[in-house]
């Protein structure tokens, strides 16, 4: 009895040691500790699109851009951006004076080298971001300047820290990209610096006293820690320990509860709209039982898309209405389609599934399949035994998987060995960067993770994306994803379930944090402790 | 019969085990009688508090009942307690018949091999066998077998040592018995009762292990258990105290009832103790 008095009194002794050096910070410097879930596998964000790189990452390594909270764009390693009259010849004014952490100096021929060698070359999206790009011409060490074979305006929505980081020349010309050195000691141009990586436990970043913004970074470190346990996370928050935690580091239902119960903590779903997270089924269409396109039609009339959000993501959330997310209503290229009733209807289902001609045998089933689920956690396995359940409703056996995440990727991107899949796929800002590469014939890339791997093949649906990318006028663009969406509406190769709400659950003495679209893929260059 | 009756019921702990147990077993046999529907049935009132919406202990995240997760849950808890302690009494008994019979080089060969397997921290090693195969109750029962069955060998092993000199062994050597009947028809009737009460106790740990394992996520997520309920409401055990709860109480309480029984088989089939009390 007395020793577990005397343990808590040590064990509230350290919490008030902690939340003490945090408190003495004003305007300038202190410690940002925030949760990062999952470890990231490398810091090579330039070859991964994995998440969690993207919280660590961009802190080191600077976009030549950065969006506000409205989508407009902010001069970051490109002090501005001209384009020509006729969309193919885009020219970046870098900053001068601007040096990697290792004291090199950045100049044009890093933007040059990214670009052609590193994104174009082994990025997931860089290939279709920077498609129409030619060249890069570098007449002075500050200046850029892209030749494009076609207009290409989702471009300039794909230049932030996160979704094509500026990288080093110097650290990767000559070697192979996928194997360098820099993925696990990286040397950016960002406001902080690689320092520390305890793995297992926590990445350790630097304040970089040379950055290019005056006065910027204010905090002296920052600190991203890994714990797999999700209520260590949400306790962690709770005590103080950590100030800030984003992509559901802090599950829903401790959110809503923190939120609720402490008063210096908040939650935000602000600073996702850049990523347009969508959650969906990915079917093999090449093998197995969901060849059938009314199979896949009955298995989206079937789900109740909002139960998933009410009681699975605790509100947070809308659900699908079609290939697209209504995030891309602002700029007119969302519509809504048939085939995806927010509250399911079985019955409408079964009758898809009896005109189709799946009878039912003895004990009601019509066919059996395999199901796998992205190995993110409990609440992605809590939505596939619901949805197990709906199908049963209609017929269909499935029968859960839930792997580890590299046997899972290698499954379904590699080995294309799986039936239906429940997963979620970042949108992006423009269908371009972010809808394309599930649907097109060009994006069947055997090996790379979170392209088309239903493996989904429709030459006029291909013309149709071709001309997405290369239409700028708004209504002629929107006619084209119209047709789009209709096509997918009925061929439905994936089955979009719901559009994902994350939450940022944050300690309300870090301020400045909330300034970017990007969100905790953000620099944090203006985050200070209050 | 009646002798070890009476002797198994002078342990009144036992007796109690005993009779929890009948109920755990019971409630698993009319698991489908009182809730018909399937475990894994959501529905609409989620996180439901003990007694709400009809719930009797209360409804989790996606409004399964837990209730019936238990009973359905028993059934899993059970079969897989009781399979894997088949089995790994199967192989510890191949194991250490051999070894302790023949002895020798047979014996150094089959009790090296065991200890590489004891070396092993069980729960670790069980871990680490269902994250290769496909976590599945196939992969489950498996890793469970293959952790359990080295101290069955060890004990079995043990006792043919002692008896394989005695006189009534020597005498079917003398008639011409092969050594595989002397073995089983002699030997291992012998020592019997030791390897129930070890295979008693071994129930109670699969299923200590078979939930630690769903806890950590390494269950089968087609299969209502114990472990399975409780690792999904962790999380949740700050809203819905409920969901982690009651299965814990239900793991507990089986687990205490078989250990009584096993110790109470003990009592009424060691002959050394018989005279105990």
């Amino acid at each position: 009895m007395k020793l577990t008095k005397v343990m808590k009194g040590v064990l509230a002794a350290a919490s008030i040691a902690l939340v003490g050096s945090f408190a003495q910070a004003q305007q300038a410097g202190g410690s940002l500790v925030f949760l990062v879930q999952p470890e990231p596998p490398t810091m090579a964000g330039y070859v991964s699109t994995s998440g969690p790189i993207g919280l660590l990452g961009p802190k080191i390594y600077d976009g030549l851009v950065d969006y506000d909270n409205d989508g407009k764009i902010v001069p970051m390693l490109a002090e501005s951006v001209d384009v020509s009259p006729d969309g193919k010849t885009i020219t970046f004014n870098l900053r001068k004076g601007v040096t990697w952490h290792d004291g090199e100096p950045f100049t044009s021929e890093d933007v040059q080298f990214t670009i052609m060698d590193v994104l174009k070359k082994v990025h997931p999206r860089g290939p279709n971001s920077f498609k129409e790009v030619t060249s890069i011409d570098t007449p002075d060490a500050h200046t850029a300047v892209f030749n494009l074979g076609n207009p290409a305006p989702y471009m300039l929505r794909a230049l932030s820290s996160y979704e094509s980081p500026m990288v080093p020349k110097h650290h990767l010309e000559g070697q192979d990209i996928k194997s360098a050195k820099l993925a696990n000691n990286p040397v950016g141009t960002g406001p902080f610096k690689f320092v520390e990586w305890k793995k297992g436990q926590y990445m350790r970043l630097d304040k970089n006293e040379n950055y290019w913004r005056e006065g910027r970074p204010y905090l002296d470190r920052i600190v991203g820690r890994f714990v797999p346990d999700a209520s260590t996370r949400a306790a962690a928050m709770e005590k103080g320990e950590v100030l800030y935690a984003a992509y559901n580091a802090v599950s829903n239902v401790e959110a809503v509860r923190l939120n609720k119960e402490k008063d210096n903590i908040s939650v935000t779903t602000d600073g996702y709209s850049m990523i347009n997270p969508m959650a969906l089924l990915e079917f093999n269409t090449k093998e197995g039982p969901f060849t059938d396109a009314s199979v896949r039609r009955a298995i989206s009339t079937a789900i109740d898309r909002q139960y998933m959000i009410d009681t699975i993501f605790f509100g947070y959330g809308k659900p699908a209405t079609s290939a697209l997310s209504s995030n891309f209503s602002a700029t007119g290229l969302h519509a809504v389609m048939p085939n995806y009733p927010a509250n399911g209807d079985v019955a409408a289902a079964n009758k898809i599934l009896d005109d189709a001609g799946y009878a039912r045998d003895g004990n009601g089933v019509r066919m059996k399949a395999m199901f796998d689920l992205i190995p993110y956690g409990e609440d992605w396995k809590r939505g596939g035994q619901y949805i197990q359940q709906v199908l049963g409703e209609i017929g269909i056996q499935v029968e859960l998987r839930y792997e580890d995440v590299p046997t899972w990727l290698k499954r379904v991107y590699h080995n294309y060995d799986f039936e239906m899949n429940l997963n979620y796929f970042y949108q992006l800002s423009d269908p371009v960067l972010g809808v394309h590469r599930h649907y097109g014939t060009n994006m069947i890339r055997k090996g790379t993770h979170f392209v088309n791997s239903s493996r989904y093949s429709n030459p006029e649906l291909d013309a149709l994306l071709s001309a997405g990318m290369t239409t700028p006028d708004a209504t002629k663009r929107a006619a084209i994803y119209l047709d789009i969406q209709n096509i997918l509406a009925n061929d439905m190769p994936v089955v979009n379930l719901f559009e994902l709400e994350f939450l940022v659950v944050y300690n309300t003495k870090l301020k400045g944090a909330y300034g970017s679209a990007m969100g905790a893929y953000a620099s944090f260059g203006d985050a200070y402790l209050d | 019969m009646a002798d070890f009756w009476k002797r198994f019921s002078r342990n009144r702990q036992a007796v109690l085990g005993l009779v929890i147990l009948c109920v755990v077993i019971f409630v698993a046999a009319i698991a489908n009688f009182i809730f018909p529907t399937d475990p894994f049935l959501y529905s609409k009132f989620p996180l439901s508090a003990p007694g709400e919406n009809g719930f009797l202990l209360g409804s989790d995240s996606i409004g399964r009942d837990v209730a019936s997760g238990i009973a359905h849950g028993a059934k899993t808890s059970l079969l897989i307690g009781l399979i894997a302690t088949l089995a790994a009494v199967f192989i510890g008994v191949i194991f250490g018949a051999f070894a302790g019979y023949y002895g020798g080089i047979v014996d150094d060969i089959l009790m090296r091999i065991t200890e590489v397997f004891q070396t092993i921290p069980s729960f670790v090693f069980a871990i680490l066998l269902v994250a290769i195969m496909k976590p599945s109750i196939e992969s489950v029962v498996i890793a469970i077998t293959v952790v359990s069955w080295p101290a069955v060998a060890r004990l079995v092993r043990g006792e043919f040592l002692g008896l394989k000199n005695r006189e009534f062994v020597q005498a079917c050597h003398t008639l011409g018995m092969s050594d595989l009947r002397i073995m089983l028809a002699e030997i291992l009737p012998n020592c019997l009762s030791p390897i129930i009460v070890i295979g008693s106790l071994m129930v109670a740990t699969a299923i200590l292990i078979e939930s630690g394992l769903a806890f950590l996520g390494l269950g089968d997520p087609n299969v209502m258990s114990w472990g399975f309920i409780i690792s999904d409401g962790r999380s949740m055990l700050r809203v819905a105290w409920w969901i982690c709860t009651f299965p814990g109480i239900a793991i507990l309480i089986t687990v205490l009832a078989i250990n009584l029984v096993g110790e109470g088989l003990n009592d009424a089939l060691n002959p050394r103790l018989r005279e105990r009390n």
